[in-house]
């Protein structure tokens, strides 16, 4: 009888879970977030007491690969880390206005001329005070490196200083997108008089103006930051020190939000609002942000099977983005063109020529290109969502008699996969770009002999290059979106990287232990953006 | 011959059971297991029996593909277990020597890694997929299979009628495949239901990390992976394949413990 009390016993549990679960679907939550203030989903109260321990945890530590130079991080999950240490001269506000920080004010006398005005009481943490040296040095070592963020800072014709609190930069051609390119990590105010005579090496050793020091980093493990008592903003940072865990499995930061281990943390599953919904004192949020994922379909591989054009545009053609976005991102993302949905000025992604044409037309493509059987492998990190994402891209592109082999990977390995060879072995990659604050400043990156790291996998296309660099110089208005219009329009017709859907950011907090202050858009895909504003109600 | 007790008939019909799910699966019973066909996250409903999953797919064919593929990769990976212990194991046992020495040395630096280790060791080599998750079951289970193995192969070394073959001049690769090989392979077929749970185990495990079988395809590890992590909002996309596994790994024991009753009757069982 022992068999048949058992096989009831599993009948009886599989219905009791079927009636347990029945109305509790979750579906995709779509529009926008619950904002507390216009432009914030959170925001600290200054009334609680300042100090304490603020303990978060992230899922990946910083590309150690190439140090802890500022200016030669690129990815934003660097950027956000250093962004703690180091300041640039202008930074966004929720709005993706560009604000005054390291400069407190700035005037542009001619398109191409901008005068900033540098705050006098700034120091780095070492003591020394900032000086308009700093400046015009960190510009002039960020134009003269390797660095990806070169391209962004436009046609720099000179940099030049007037008294100690004063620097001026010309551009040789006018560039709209000059001061939003200002605000990120890589354009950071470095101490060039350390740098210059050594005793400072920017690749091991953080030193910069930001609201906090580096006590203590484990690779991989762990980030100790203590309060920068130089720091020129009075009152903050608010919290006296920062644990940042590098935690890669989701479930371990669930938990450590539930057990109250960490008090708050970024999310990587879509679902994280419904799964931490028991969990009384753990607020999720979801910033919307202009970052978006896209497909690389590898031109430069050996036999490769992208070559013909007709090839990609019909994969442009079969991907279906709604179905992306409602599906692997739960209706949190936004289908995309090559200027991020939600950035004023950016193309409609429903304009698109690949958006008005449907399944038959990606089969006569193929057809036309003689890839009727087109199989290839996509290859991917194993970072949620973008498993899910790949998934759905499979699906799709299985409607059009494409097959795709899914290989999945860790970063780390997938990295030197797409990035690590030139030319790149990979048929095709899914990443996202970070979107930044302006339309025009991620279409760089559809032009390798700029961008760089995508010079593996990606042929020039001329017409394409001159179309970014005249939508670059269009000041805003309708001239410029037109021009940047032009330019979604050559680059999906081009579509070696195909734009997909927006990466929502969820974060989430325990409101019992801290009291944070987070933008409900986010352009860099720093998170940790206000982190000094966070009051620690409680350390844990 | 001595019949299975029913304990163990129940196993085995438990068994067929999940071989026709599995087969079921491959003539496309229960739908497309990566088709999208209805809402993300929903029970267990009409269309779709066992829920769907967070990309909307029906979870009762991905159950069945997840039996399937832990079966099948489980299964091979016991054949070449038992394949490479039988060789290793009687030829360390019945020569003897520094032969027998080298062989249980390595054995034993097998043995001393955690299977799970192993795994992702041997993933770290080979890139995640099917074929890490096949050679990591592979050296999870050698050790101890080839240890007795060889145990057996030491006592049957001894007996007359193997002594009687040799002096009788037959060569070595007769003595062993004539002689020693038939009386071990109770031995190999009674540890064979053991490695196999514990390859189910580690594929699971394997497949937990994201080492395992590569997306979209379904075994029980990833969908017990996946399930977890919805475990509180979502409850029936671990319960499906969890149960399945529970059930797969409790049969086979049982029907090992019902095959070393028949081929060793002087042991004592230990699930009566």
């Amino acid at each position: 009888m022992r068999p048949i009390r058992l096989a009831c016993g599993v009948a009886a549990a599989l219905l009791a879970t079927a009636c347990a679960a029945t109305g509790t679907t979750t579906q995709p939550s779509t529009g926008p977030q619950a904002e507390v203030e216009p432009g914030y989903l959170a925001v600290a109260d200054d009334a609680l007491p300042s100090g304490g321990t603020l303990n978060l945890q992230v899922h990946i530590d910083s590309g150690a690969a190439t140090g802890y130079d500022p200016q030669l991080a690129d990815v934003a999950t660097t950027w956000q880390l250093l962004s703690l240490a180091y300041e640039t001269l202008v930074t966004v506000g929720p709005d993706f206005s560009v604000q005054p920080l390291l400069a407190e004010k700035w005037e542009t006398p001619s398109p191409t001329e901008y005068v900033f005005h540098l705050r006098e009481d700034v120091s780095f943490s070492n003591g020394r005070k900032m000086t308009a040296d700093d400046v015009v040095g960190s510009f002039e070592r960020l134009l003269a490196s390797k660095s990806v963020w070169r391209g962004q800072l436009g046609a720099v014709k000179s940099v030049t200083k007037d008294g100690d609190h004063t620097v001026k930069v010309t551009l040789k051609e006018p560039y709209t997108p000059f001061l939003a390119a200002l605000a990120n990590v890589p354009a950071a105010v470095l101490p060039m008089k350390e740098i210059n005579d050594k005793s400072v090496d920017p690749a091991t050793t953080l030193l910069g103006t930001g609201p906090y020091v580096v006590k203590d980093h484990r690779q991989d493990v762990s980030w100790t930051f203590k309060r920068n008592e130089k720091y020129w903003a009075k009152g903050k940072p608010a919290a006296d020190t920062l644990n940042i865990t590098i935690a890669p499995e989701e479930a371990a930061r669930v938990a450590a939000l539930q057990n109250g281990s960490a008090a708050l943390a970024t999310l990587g599953n879509v679902d994280s609002a419904g799964m931490l919904a028991g969990a009384g004192d753990v607020k999720v949020v979801t910033q919307a942000t202009t970052d978006f994922y896209y497909l690389m379909l590898n031109t430069k591989a050996p036999a490769s099977k992208f070559a013909d054009p007709k090839v990609r545009q019909a994969i442009a053609i079969a991907l279906d983005q709604r179905q992306i976005a409602d599906i692997a991102l739960g209706g949190k993302g936004e289908p995309s063109a090559v200027t991020p949905a939600g950035l004023p000025g950016a193309c409609d992604p429903a304009a698109l020529p690949s958006a008005s044409k449907g399944i038959d037309d990606a089969k006569r493509l193929l057809a036309e290109a003689g890839a009727q059987n087109l199989t290839f492998t996509l290859s991917i990190y194993s970072t949620q969502p973008a498993p899910a994402v790949a998934q759905v891209i499979q699906q799709n592109l299985q409607q059009a008699g494409i097959t795709v082999k899914i290989e999945q990977m860790d970063e780390a390995g997938w990295s030197g996969k797409v990035y690590g060879k030139a030319p790149a072995e990979f048929d095709a990659a899914l990443s996202w770009f970070a979107g930044y604050a302006d339309p025009g400043m991620v279409t760089k990156w559809w032009n390798p002999e700029e961008a760089g790291f995508n010079v593996g996998f990606m042929t020039p296309d001329k017409e394409l290059n001159a179309l970014i660099d005249a939508a670059g110089k269009e000041p805003a208005g309708a001239a410029r979106e037109k021009a940047l219009a032009a330019v979604c329009a050559k680059a999906d017709a081009d579509a070696q990287m195909i734009p997909l859907v927006t990466r929502p950011a969820t974060v989430a907090f325990r409101t019992d232990a801290l009291s944070p202050s987070l933008y409900s858009t986010e352009g860099y895909g720093n998170v940790l953006r206000l982190v000094a504003d966070a009051r620690v109600k409680k350390s844990q | 011959m001595k019949r299975l007790d029913r304990l163990s008939l129940g196993g085995l019909a438990c068994l067929l059971v999940l071989v026709v799910f599995a087969l079921g699966s491959l003539a496309g019973a229960g739908g497309d297991p990566d088709a999208i066909v209805g809402p993300r996250l929903r029970p267990p409903g009409p269309g779709w029996w066992l829920g769907t999953d967070n990309l909307g797919r029906s979870m009762l064919p991905r159950v069945m593909e997840g039996v399937g593929t832990t079966l099948l990769l489980s299964s091979i990976a016991v054949l070449v277990t038992a394949a490479v212990s039988a060789t290793f194991g009687i030829i360390a046992g019945y020569r003897g020597g520094y032969l027998n020495e080298l062989v249980m040395r390595l054995v034993e630096v097998l043995y001393s890694f955690p299977a799970i280790v192993l795994a992702i060791l041997v993933a770290a080599v080979l890139g995640p997929g099917q074929v890490a998750a096949l050679a990591s079951i592979v050296l999870a289970t050698i050790p101890l299979m080839t240890r007795l193995v060889r145990a057996a192969a030491v006592a049957v070394s001894q007996r007359d009628y193997v002594t009687s073959a040799v002096i009788s001049g037959a060569r070595l690769p007769r003595v062993l495949g004539r002689h020693v090989l038939p009386n071990v392979a109770g031995t190999i077929a009674v540890q064979g239901t053991y490695a196999l749970s514990v390859g189910i185990a580690v594929e699971g495990g394997l497949s937990f990390l994201g080492f395992g079988v590569q997306p979209p395809q379904a075994s029980l590890g990833v969908l017990i992976q996946r399930g977890g992590t919805y475990m509180i909002a979502a409850p029936w996309l671990i319960l499906g394949p969890g149960v399945v596994l529970v059930v797969a790994i409790l049969a086979i024991n049982v029907v090992g413990d019902g095959l070393r009753d028949q081929l060793e009757p002087r042991e004592t069982r230990s699930l009566t």
